[in-house]
């Protein structure tokens, strides 16, 4: 285990269930620093829990998480403080509406870092830049396209300089002319060196930025791989079932 | 409020959505024929009407006083009992619901005098006080089922949103989701306030000296009953619309960043 030390992200035997469903069953995932791995499967695979545990939206039932060297189901662990380390993108943006664009990216550096307003501000303005929507930075979000809303909630999430961000469906809301756009900022936060977690049903996403496809149907992960062993020559039934539906 | 001015407004934003014409011109009537009948009442008929309107006066400043204590008090007694409502802590999650299912089973007029003599032989508090307390306590139980419901409707993204930036359950909910609650809060808190206001009349049967009482008193001495229930209720009317008016102003103002 060479590896061991670059290990940012370790999922151990993981076990959920939402009453009688199994969301996820016995899972064990592991992210090294700087690496892009992308979760897909068929709905109610499991796969956003999964992405969705990494950050304790969702309580596992068993087994441990690992997240930059801190259990985050330990007493112990300060969850406030490891998830300013993880940025998470959601499937519905999720945008703050009584904020302007720009107070919803420095609200959180300001509140929890202790920014100054300028220098948030100025920092937030710069992210925008990068979004390729500095010019909206003063409207509110309700007045945004949704590639717009998800391009800022990119944004706001990189605002707190997280170590790892976590994609859930980031462009499954979205209507198809406006998925590139979006696409295209995960594409250059990947080739920055973002270590990234995503969970998707854009193929060529995954076949550009992945280091690493994960397969999960059923709550377990069923095949995980390289893009290129994944796409052209993939071992498993299920997974050539699940490529043929969908590409 | 000036980041308002900032909002590029699309094509279409001149069309009011909420300034209902039929609504606006129903308060105007009202607001004017009230307004109208007490000026016409006091001019053309100045004999009892304005020694009523001065012997009301007292009483007048009685029922705003304690129609603005009891909302100030019964608003963060709501607010209290609301975040306990919906609170993931069970024993203040309980206490809440205790509270707001025991004021709910009782009648107001039963509450009021039940604290009012209570806290009458027990703590010797002034009339005025106990009322005010009493009136609290039970719309303070109201009003916490409103707050309620305002922050469960709350899209739940928004709270994973917060959390997942790393904000505490404390700053989630003071930082997102109470200052877009406000808006869905304030409509139905403005009709709890009117019905507050409208509802300080029973404390004309303690012994509180508010607009109702007053008016008692005077027609028991004159016998001009009637004179002196119609001057009393075009005053209740006029506070009341004036009241409702603010109400739909601050909802306007909160409602700042909704797209129309």
């Amino acid at each position: 285990m060479s590896a061991a030390s670059q290990t940012i992200v370790d999922i151990r035997h993981v076990s959920k269930s939402f009453g009688a469903l199994k969301a996820l069953n016995n899972v064990s995932l592991s992210m090294s620093l700087g690496e892009k791995v992308v979760i897909i499967g068929p709905s109610g695979s499991g796969k956003s829990t999964l992405l969705r545990s990494i950050n304790k939206l969702e309580t596992v039932d068993s087994g441990t998480i690992i997240v930059d060297g801190h259990d985050i189901n330990a007493p112990t662990t300060d969850i406030n403080k490891l998830r300013m380390e993880l940025g998470m993108v959601f499937q519905s943006f999720n945008l703050f509406p009584h904020k302007t664009v720009l107070e919803n990216l420095t609200m959180a550096p300001i509140k929890l870092k202790g920014m100054s307003k300028a220098d948030a501000d100025a920092m937030g303005l710069k992210l925008l830049d990068k979004v390729g929507i500095k010019d909206k930075a003063h409207v509110y979000p309700s007045l945004l396209s949704g590639g717009q809303q998800q391009r800022v909630a990119i944004a706001r999430a990189l605002a707190m300089s997280p170590k790892i961000m976590l994609f859930d469906e980031p462009t499954s809301a979205l209507d198809p002319e406006m998925i590139g756009e979006v696409l295209d900022v995960m594409v250059t936060l990947a080739k920055e060196g973002m270590t990234m977690a995503v969970v998707t049903h854009e193929m060529g996403f995954a076949r550009e930025v992945a280091d690493r496809v994960v397969f999960m149907d059923h709550g377990g992960i069923i095949e995980e791989g390289t893009p290129e062993h994944f796409f052209t020559n993939p071992e498993h039934d299920r997974t050539k079932l699940f490529l043929s539906q969908i590409l | 409020m000036t980041e308002t001015k900032k909002i590029d407004v699309g094509e279409g934003a001149a069309i009011p959505s909420r300034s209902d014409w039929g609504l606006f011109n129903a308060w105007v009537i009202s607001i004017v024929g009230a307004v109208g009948a007490i000026i016409y009442l006091l001019l053309v008929h100045p004999e009892p009407y304005q020694r009523l309107l001065v012997y009301l006066g007292d009483g007048i400043v009685i029922t705003f006083q304690v129609t603005i204590s009891s909302i100030i008090c019964a608003c963060a007694i709501g607010l209290i009992t609301g975040l306990g409502r919906v609170s993931k802590n069970k024993a203040i999650n309980l206490v809440a619901s205790t509270y707001v299912e025991i004021i709910r089973g009782i009648p107001l007029l039963v509450q009021l005098f039940y604290i009012y003599y209570a806290l009458g032989r027990f703590l010797n508090v002034h009339d005025l006080t106990a009322a005010i307390i009493a009136m609290s306590v039970c719309y303070g139980a109201y009003m916490g089922e409103v707050f309620r419901a305002g922050i469960t409707a709350i899209d739940k993204g928004q709270t994973e949103a917060a959390r997942s930036l790393g904000l505490n359950g404390k700053q989630t909910m003071f930082m997102v989701i109470l200052p877009q609650a406000w808006r869905t809060i304030l409509p139905p808190v403005g009709n709890e306030f009117i019905a507050l206001l409208k509802d300080t009349s029973l404390v004309s049967i303690l012994a509180v000296s508010d607009l109702l009482r007053r008016g008692r008193e005077f027609s028991s001495e004159t016998f001009l009953y009637f004179e002196t229930y119609t001057l009393v209720a075009l005053v209740y009317l006029v506070i009341t619309l004036i009241l409702s008016k603010g109400v739909s102003i601050m909802e306007a103002r909160l409602s700042h960043y909704v797209r129309r």
